[in-house]
């Protein structure tokens, strides 16, 4: 059974947010910034669209990562996960607690946002809680507040100045239960100005079944050494009141609690309108706010009649609360976030460390490829690779586009930029463009298990040339001899499983053709990928983004920037005139 | 998640589909009314016309009219639409003897769905409470027995159970009260069925437009009824006393409650003009269209002196300065006929941008000259409000 000071006792409780509700995340950061934990409590947020938000950490900047979906995560960070906010539309409320309490075995309280989820979703939630004694808290709920330990909602404010305000850093000894979200941070406020604090506050949620009841969350006050008292705040509606009498009068709630049971203004009309939540509706007589403060009063609840009797009764306990008054300062949000670099304490640097360190303990290649990948890499194997892959992709002649146009814009007098530019802009699906189309591929077949044969006749469908295939004067008998060199780079054969797909998919290809052999870009993207997986621990996940960013043709991008520029200055030192095509070179069809 | 009331009609047609029992009636729609009793069989046949919209005890209320031939029924449909209504149904009119008449229901609790029965239905059901018995709709339930006690066949017993405790049909309560066996054949005079509205995105069973609502509602009712479908965000407003004194414009469901409580406790109800709240955040044109309303209402009172209180707890999210906004734009687009109105406004509030919120709106009260006082958390509701009920209490 989950206890409150159990869930008291998870100083460093990892939290997954389903759904991204960025006021009330914020919220829950500045809370566990302002209570001085070191890291935020929400790990990760699964939502569609970004890869990342951007959140206040006190007065920096910090990224949460997004997850499209829960199957994404580690088992390690399956496992790390204790606590759920879900902010997931009322459609998707159970469907997405089943899916989560599934995948994330140690999760111990969630709690639920959405209104208008159907009776039956928290009939079929009421059973699921029980069955893997997970607290759930809600539907429409706006949380779960344990002070200094977990905020799991917007209970207790969305802004940190409110959050100082209500008092909520520092624990208390009174309990808070509401039905009303609302009415929570209100009575919240009203504990602390009366010289209490908030042991913890929990907001059920107005619907007609809340996963936790009133009467379940008294027993949990009751259970909590830390809990002295309870506030509550109760509506017409419903039997909960009649629950928690009969707990008191069997000596099983002893606390005082001091209670508010809203609704006795729909006494007023013979068919009352819907006040406040779903569940305020009073079917007959025994549901109205009056009899249920009756009912209550006899088993001993300190009932009030008005909203300030609430204050008036906790006043009487004497206490002398006294809340840390720690603030958050001003903050901006940053035009631009940078993982690759940046001055501290007025010194450059890159990738966290002192450039001038860094640059001095460090190869090119490895630098390059630290860079590339926005982290430092250290495997040997990776390092040597990328330098092979820098120093082969460096220049292929004058003959090929990017460096035709390099040098027809510097024989028309270009600057340098220019001509680099030229010959830059020239790289795309048919010239050096291949090594990330071919990555992109090679990931596709081997993440859906195609076969060879599968893959290649799903390019020959629609007509296209497989990228990473093929070249124009080596064969099969005449192979090419950059390949070869490349291919001593993959010696690591259990986990060579990219490189062993794309030969695969080149015995199928060469039995049609025999030049359609695996290429220089073919090679280096299967090679990289089964480097950057084996020895780097990339996901297939991370591996795909790293194709969708582009990562593979920047290697090209890079060396051959080195040719490019060698081609400008070599025209320019010789003078060459401006090119001008003959008449010969171009065929006139009028 | 509100329980709503299904139409007499729909709930009859899911019933009576479940018994494998034919149903004729004929619900008829004032707009449409014509082309829906057009399908009316023009035969000698008598008919009964009920206002078919989630009404307690209509036969008292005098909006079933019994015994109509076919050509008086467009009369009798013309005399009750008289009071307001726009939903009917029309049925044959049958009649039986009234000792026969038995009880069904099903309800759905948080233990679990239960079923009562009685021998002895009809509409004094609730002053016979010994007669009925209630079973749990469980594994265990016999259905034999069951069918002996109903003197329902068991097939139908197991249908009409099964309709009820389908998950996908998100029924919460099912009624027959009553209906009679005789020969064998089960007769359903009355029935109703409230369903849980969150549940229409999952059923097929029924519609939207199946739910009826027993108020009539007034215009400013309807407006916010609109929005309040639309909108992300949640709405509600309810009409007491169109003449009343006291105006509330509240945020959330429970703090509106509770200040309406406040307002009731000090003797004050009848004055009462209305309830309602917004909560879920709404952007600024949604508080300005609900403000509106309530504004409206303000105008049309006949009441010699008034008080208009704005406000609510501590909001968790909900941004005051941005809701406010909204409110501010409606009062000073109704400025002229609201100076008019011996109007006095209070304000209490609290939550995101709180200052910002408050500020404006002191600034827009003094200018129209309605100000009465405008209060940050630090004063408590009740505080704020008996400020506010001074106006008539003093």
């Amino acid at each position: 059974m989950i206890t409150i000071a159990k869930l008291r006792s998870m100083k460093n409780i990892q939290v997954i947010s389903l759904g991204s509700h960025a006021g009330i995340i914020q919220s829950i950061l500045d809370h566990d910034y302002l209570v001085g934990k070191k890291r935020p409590s929400i790990t990760t947020i699964v939502a569609n669209g970004r890869k990342q938000e951007r959140y206040f950490w006190g007065e920096s900047e910090i990224i949460i990562p997004v997850v499209p979906n829960l199957e994404k995560l580690s088992q390690e960070e399956r496992d790390a996960c204790q606590a759920i906010v879900n902010f997931q539309s009322a459609r998707r409320v159970l469907s997405s607690i089943e899916q989560a309490l599934e995948v994330l075995p140690n999760v111990k309280v969630a709690t639920i946002f959405a209104e208008q989820t159907p009776e039956r979703h928290s009939l079929e939630l009421l059973n699921l809680a029980k069955s893997r004694d997970v607290l759930l808290v809600g539907p429409s709920s706006v949380g779960l507040l344990v002070p200094g330990v977990m905020k799991l909602g917007a209970i207790g404010g969305t802004q940190h100045a409110r959050i100082t305000d209500a008092g909520i850093i520092t624990a208390g000894d009174t309990a808070v239960v509401s039905t009303s979200g609302g009415i929570v941070n209100e009575l919240i406020h009203t504990v602390t100005s009366s010289g209490l604090g908030v042991s913890f506050a929990l907001a059920l949620g107005g619907d007609r079944y809340p996963l936790t009841s009133p009467a379940e969350a008294m027993l949990l006050a009751e259970a909590d050494p830390a809990t002295k008292r309870i506030v509550y705040f109760g509506e017409l509606g419903g039997d909960d009141e009649y629950k928690i009498a009969e707990l008191q009068r069997a000596g099983k709630l002893k606390k005082d609690i001091v209670a508010y049971i809203a609704g006795s203004v729909a006494e007023l009309f013979e068919t009352p309108p819907q006040f406040g939540h779903a569940k305020a509706l009073a079917g007959n007589q025994d549901e109205s706010a009056s009899a249920k403060k009756a009912i209550l009063k006899k088993s001993g609840t300190i009932v009030c009649n008005s909203f300030g009797d609430v204050a008036k009764n906790l006043r009487k306990y004497g206490g002398r609360f006294e809340p840390s008054e720690q603030t958050i300062g001003p903050r901006r949000r940053s035009l631009i976030v940078s993982h690759i670099s940046g001055d501290r304490s007025g010194e450059t640097q890159l990738l966290g460390d002192a450039l001038l360190a860094t640059i001095e303990s460090q190869s090119i290649a490895s630098l390059v490829l630290s860079l590339l990948l926005g982290q430092h890499v250290q495997s040997k194997r990776a390092i040597e690779f990328t330098d092979y892959v820098l120093r082969l992709l460096v220049d292929h002649g004058p003959y090929v586009s990017g460096a035709v146009n390099t040098i027809v814009a510097a024989r028309a007098g270009k600057d340098l930029v220019s001509s680099l530019s030229a010959g830059l802009l020239t790289i795309g699906p048919r010239f050096g463009g291949a090594i990330n189309a071919a990555a992109g591929n090679w990931l596709d077949g081997v993440k859906n298990e195609k076969t060879a044969a599968e893959f290649t006749e799903s390019f020959a469908r629609i007509g296209q040339a497989i990228p990473g295939i093929g070249h124009k004067k080596y064969r099969i008998d005449s192979p090419d001899p950059r390949v070869s060199a490349l291919r001593k780079f993959a010696k690591n054969k259990n986990s060579d499983r990219y490189l062993v797909f794309a030969l695969s998919v080149a015995d199928v290809t060469t039995a049609k053709k025999d030049n359609l052999i695996l290429n220089v870009d073919g090679v280096i993207a299967a090679i990289m990928l089964d480097i950057l997986e084996s020895e780097l621990g990339y996901t297939e996940q991370q591996l795909s983004t790293l194709v969708d960013i582009e990562f593979f043709n920047a290697l090209f991008v890079l060396s051959r920037s080195v040719g490019f520029t060698s081609h400008y200055l070599d025209q320019r030192r010789h003078d060459e005139g401006l090119l001008r095509l003959s008449s010969d070179d171009v065929r006139y069809i009028g | 998640m509100p329980r709503r009331k299904l139409s007499e009609y729909r709930a009859k047609q899911i019933i009576t589909k479940a018994l494998g029992i034919p149903y004729e009636g004929w619900p008829i729609h004032l707009p449409s009314r014509d082309r829906d009793s057009a399908k009316i069989p023009q035969d000698d046949r008598r008919y009964v016309i009920k206002v078919d919209q989630a009404i307690k005890g209509r036969f008292k209320k005098g909006l079933v009219i019994l015994d109509v031939k076919r050509n008086a029924i467009a009369t009798s449909i013309k005399k009750l639409a008289g009071s307001g209504y726009e939903y009917f149904i029309v049925e044959p009119f049958v009649t039986h003897e009234s000792g026969a008449e038995r009880y069904i229901s099903m309800a759905q609790t948080r233990e679990g769905a239960t079923l009562s029965y009685s021998d002895k239905g009809g509409v004094d059901i609730e002053s016979n409470p010994g007669s009925v018995t209630t079973v749990k709709l469980d594994n265990v339930l016999n259905y034999q027995a069951l069918s002996r006690e109903t003197a329902i066949e068991e097939t139908a017993l197991r249908a009409l159970i099964g309709v009820f405790t389908a998950p996908d049909n998100h029924l919460t309560f099912m009624e027959i009260n009553p209906y009679f066996v005789a020969d064998g054949t089960i007769t359903v005079l009355d029935s109703a069925i409230e369903v849980d509205d969150a549940g229409q995105y999952f059923t097929t069973t029924w519609k939207g437009e199946d739910i009826r609502d027993s108020a009539i509602l007034t215009k400013q009712e309807q407006v916010i009824h609109e929005l309040d479908k639309k909108s992300a965000s949640s709405f509600s407003l309810s009409v007491l006393n169109p003449n009343g004194a006291i105006f509330l414009l509240l945020s959330g469901g429970g703090a509106s409650v509770a200040i309406a409580d406040e307002v009731y406790n000090k003797g004050l109800g009848k004055m009462l003009a209305n309830y309602g709240e917004y909560s879920g955040n709404p952007p600024l044109h949604e508080a300005y269209k609900y403000a509106s309303q309530v504004l409206d209402l303000i105008i049309a009172s006949r009441a010699p002196k008034k008080i208009l209180f704005i406000g609510g707890a501590v909001a968790n999210f909900t941004d005051v300065a941005a809701t406010f906004a909204g409110v501010i734009n409606a009062l000073n687009e109704k400025a002229k006929q609201l100076q008019k109105q011996n109007l006095t406004v209070y304000v209490r509030r609290g939550g995101p941008n709180q200052e910002e919120g408050l500020k404006n709106m002191t600034a827009c009260l003094k200018s129209l000259g309605i100000y009465g006082g405008v209060y940050d958390p630090s004063t408590s509701i009740p505080d704020a409000l008996d400020k506010a009920l001074k106006e008539f209490t003093s």
